[in-house]
């Protein structure tokens, strides 16, 4: 039996008709197609001159700064694994809070380790006691100081009020 | 060691997918990053080579299809596509060099699939049973995916070489 392709059938055959993979009735059945129809004959050149150029490509060479990125990747990878802690101690809104941990965590040290440590213990409670004593002081100065100032309140409303630069002669 | 044995194989199909030399290269890093990160998923009971390839290959079709290369262009026809011979006469490596350009130039109407599909058959020779593990495909879509990529190839050939032609005349 004879099979007769048409134009549209024959563009799914000529990559096999090209591998040698068709069978001999479907083989000489694309032949024929291809003397009567210039049209494909022409796809099939094309085809075949696609093929070849593909097949003529040559392997494009690798700068050496590339091979020796590929070759540094391994080292960088472990780099890379330990980055998303790192990230996180590395955000600047973070770097004032580290500082304040970095001072308290030196003075703590030399507190800790200093060899003198009662005698700072003693001099530390002294200024301590003798600030808290002067707070003590100052407090109830500021307290003489209202009450006295309440003893004078009537005298001084009324001067300030006589005063021309808030305006107590307006009136 | 596994660099020496396959950075230019690798960076050979970015570069022929991509079109461009200079995203083949970050291309190439990115898929030995993937490697090293992936190397203890590997089965030693399957082909290192296709396993590497798979990798590869998802890897570029994934980004392809991140980055949408299809807008871009490929890199100008260069000195690193030349044909190779050089027995043949001057005006056949011009031509040569013309069908060579035409087709490079063809590969950006390809889709990333059909792309890679005739990459791995008529660039880098591989058997069709290769294409199809590398490619986690049936045997038969892979044939049909090379067969459309050489008729669409073939036809844009054919398209430019008559506007060559009539350009000429």
């Amino acid at each position: 039996m004879n099979i007769d392709y048409d134009c549209e059938h024959m563009e799914e055959l000529l990559s096999p008709y090209l591998e040698n993979e068709l069978d001999a009735q479907q083989k000489q059945a694309v032949y024929e197609h291809l003397q009567a129809c210039p049209d494909c004959s022409q796809l099939l050149t094309c085809m075949q001159e696609t093929r070849e150029a593909l097949a003529d490509f040559p392997e494009v060479e690798l700068s050496p700064e590339l091979l020796d990125q590929l070759q540094v990747m391994p080292k960088k990878r472990k780099w890379m694994k330990l980055r998303p802690s790192l990230d996180f101690f590395l955000r600047p809104s973070l770097q004032p809070v580290l500082a304040a941990i970095t001072i308290f965590l030196t003075l703590l040290s030399f507190y800790l380790f200093h060899p003198h440590r009662s005698q700072i213990n003693k001099s530390v409670n002294r200024t301590l006691h003798m600030g808290y004593s002067k707070i003590e002081r100052l407090y109830a100065k500021a307290e003489s100081f209202t009450s006295s100032l309440a003893g004078h309140k009537d005298s001084i409303l009324v001067s300030l009020k006589n005063l021309d630069l808030l305006g107590g002669d307006e009136d | 060691m596994l660099v020496n044995a396959y950075a230019k194989k690798i960076f050979n199909l970015a570069y022929q997918f991509s079109g461009s030399y200079e995203a083949a290269q970050d291309l190439s890093q990115d898929i030995f990053l993937k490697l090293h990160n992936s190397l203890p998923k590997y089965d030693f009971s399957k082909n290192f080579t296709a396993w590497l390839l798979t990798l590869s290959r998802n890897y570029l079709i994934d980004h392809y299809r991140k980055t949408k290369w299809e807008k871009q262009s490929r890199d100008e026809f260069n000195e690193h596509l030349l044909p190779s011979d050089s027995l043949s006469g001057p005006e056949q490596i011009l031509q040569k060099q013309e069908t060579k350009r035409f087709v490079w130039e063809g590969f950006n109407g390809l889709s990333s699939e059909i792309r890679m599909a005739v990459i791995l058959r008529d660039i880098q020779g591989k058997k069709y049973e290769e294409i199809a593990e590398i490619m986690s495909l049936p045997l038969g879509t892979v044939k049909s995916r090379v067969n459309r990529g050489r008729l669409q190839l073939a036809k844009i050939l054919k398209d430019k070489k008559e506007k060559s032609h009539e350009h000429r005349l």
